[in-house]
Parts: C-alpha cells; sequence; structure tokens
C-alpha cells in the first residue's frame, strides 16, 4: 500500500507514460526513415501537443492506482502537409525533419529515463534509511 | 524498442539491394551482348520498393518487392564499325543514364546512413532504458 502510493501519485507513472510515448513514436519515426525512397508512402507521427494533453486529463483524474495507459491509436496520425518539396509519387518526405523529430524525441526519452532513475534512486536510498 | 532494430535492418536490407541494382547498371552502361555472347542489349533494372517486413509486410519497416526492368528505348548511336551495328550502322545502346544512376547512387548512400544512424539512436535509447535496472 505504501509503496503502491509511493510510485503511483508522484510523477513517476507519468514519466513511466512518457517514455511508452517516445518509444512508440521512435518506432513510427524508424519506419519513416527506412521508408524514405518508398513511392507513395505517407509519413505516420505521434503528435506530442495531443499526448500531452490526454497525460494531463489523466493525471487529474487518477487515483493510488495511478493514471490508466495513453492509448496511442488515439493519437496515431499520418502527415498530412506537405514537409519540404513535393514529389511527383505523392510522397511527403523530408529528411531533414525526420532526423530532426528522431533527435528532439530521443532526447525527451533520455531525459525521462534520467528523471525516473532519480526518483528510483531516492526511493531506494528510503528504503535503506540512510543517505548514502 | 527492439522492432526499431528490425525495422533499421529490414532499411539497410533494401537500400543495399537498390546500390547493387544501381551498381550493375552503371557497369552495363555499354553492354550490347548477354552472358552467353548473344546479341542483346542490357535493359536497366529498378528496384521497386514497398512499406513492411518482407517477410510479414503488416510488420513496420521495407522491403524490396520486385527488380523491374525499364522498358524505355534503347539509345541509338551511329557506330558502324561495331560487330552488333545494324544495317543502318547504327548501335544500340542500353537506356542507362550514368547521371541518373549517379543521382540515385547518392539517395541510396544518404538513405543507408540515415538509417544506421536511425540505429545508433535506438541503441542509445535501449541503453539508456537498461541503465535503469543497472
Amino acid at each position: 500500500m505504501f509503496i503502491d502510493r509511493m510510485l503511483n501519485e508522484g510523477s513517476t507513472p507519468l514519466l513511466e507514460q512518457m517514455v511508452r510515448f517516445t518509444a512508440a513514436r521512435h518506432e513510427l519515426i524508424a519506419a519513416d526513415v527506412v521508408n524514405i525512397s518508398t513511392p507513395g508512402y505517407k509519413q505516420k507521427d505521434l503528435d506530442l501537443g495531443a499526448f500531452q494533453h490526454i497525460l494531463a486529463e489523466r493525471a487529474e483524474q487518477r487515483d493510488s492506482s495511478g493514471p490508466e495507459n495513453v492509448d496511442f491509436s488515439d493519437i496515431d496520425q499520418e502527415v498530412d502537409e506537405p514537409r519540404g518539396m513535393l514529389f511527383h509519387d505523392g510522397a511527403n518526405r523530408s529528411m531533414d525533419q525526420l532526423m530532426s523529430d528522431q533527435a528532439k524525441n530521443a532526447l525527451m526519452h533520455n531525459v525521462a529515463i534520467e528523471l525516473l532513475r532519480q526518483q528510483f534512486q531516492t526511493l531506494e536510498l528510503a528504503l535503506k534509511e540512510r543517505v548514502s | 524498442m527492439f522492432d526499431s532494430l528490425d525495422i533499421g535492418a529490414s532499411g539497410l536490407a533494401a537500400q543495399r539491394t537498390r546500390m547493387d541494382t544501381i551498381a550493375n547498371n552503371i557497369l552495363n552502361a555499354r553492354t550490347t551482348r548477354n552472358a552467353a555472347g548473344g546479341k542483346e542489349t542490357y535493359r536497366r533494372k529498378f528496384v521497386v520498393l514497398a512499406p513492411g517486413q518482407a517477410n510479414d509486410p503488416s510488420k513496420p519497416g521495407v522491403h524490396v518487392q520486385e527488380i523491374d526492368s525499364d522498358q524505355t528505348a534503347f539509345r541509338k548511336e551511329y557506330d558502324p564499325g561495331h560487330p552488333d551495328a545494324d544495317a543502318q550502322g547504327y548501335v544500340s545502346y542500353p537506356n542507362v543514364d550514368t547521371a541518373i544512376e549517379t543521382v540515385d547512387a547518392m539517395e541510396a548512400s544518404r538513405a543507408y546512413e540515415a538509417t544506421v544512424t536511425m540505429m545508433d539512436v535506438t541503441k542509445s535509447m535501449i541503453n539508456a532504458s537498461l541503465r535503469l535496472i543497472a
């Protein structure tokens, strides 16, 4: 009960959702990168703004069991707007945009992991009942 | 997260096949005979890429669906001394434009590099996740 509260009431579950989101988004970006030369391929992405909105709602509604997992199919989207130059095959590829999205997403993932790690370290210290 | 490495591997394999095809086109840009020595002008080949893994197209990734032949006309050059010249002295050379092939090769090379970078980023993310339990 005490451990449940410690794990579910702070920012830990939100960071966990963030890691899930960045991992799922990374897979979509990876598929976009390898399909950069595929004719007619429409790039897919997860909308960060929509995810943060859903996560904020879940965080407000959560109880001691922590927020529910965000279903990424709700925010999964095909990128409709052209990214850079138009291609004759109808693809909306943009390597620059993809690499930038990938770098930002990886940074976000690593920040969330680092914050989680620090929280677990703090928890570990509390369980040991000593500072070092 | 490990699926991203499979996705990257499918991209590397597809771009490698594409580069092999381009290299074959450039090497055969003046080939007017087949492997058996018969008179047959080489036809340019190109890869047709499709989304999905080769063994399971429902999984994200990319694969070479087929390697097709370019059906555009051959280049005619006046060279009456050539053994494969026709009655008017023209030789049919392959429909390969080395400039186009070079640009395609650069594109394939860049796509390959991007995929390698993506796989490096994937590994760094996996390493970060593994540090949680270390």
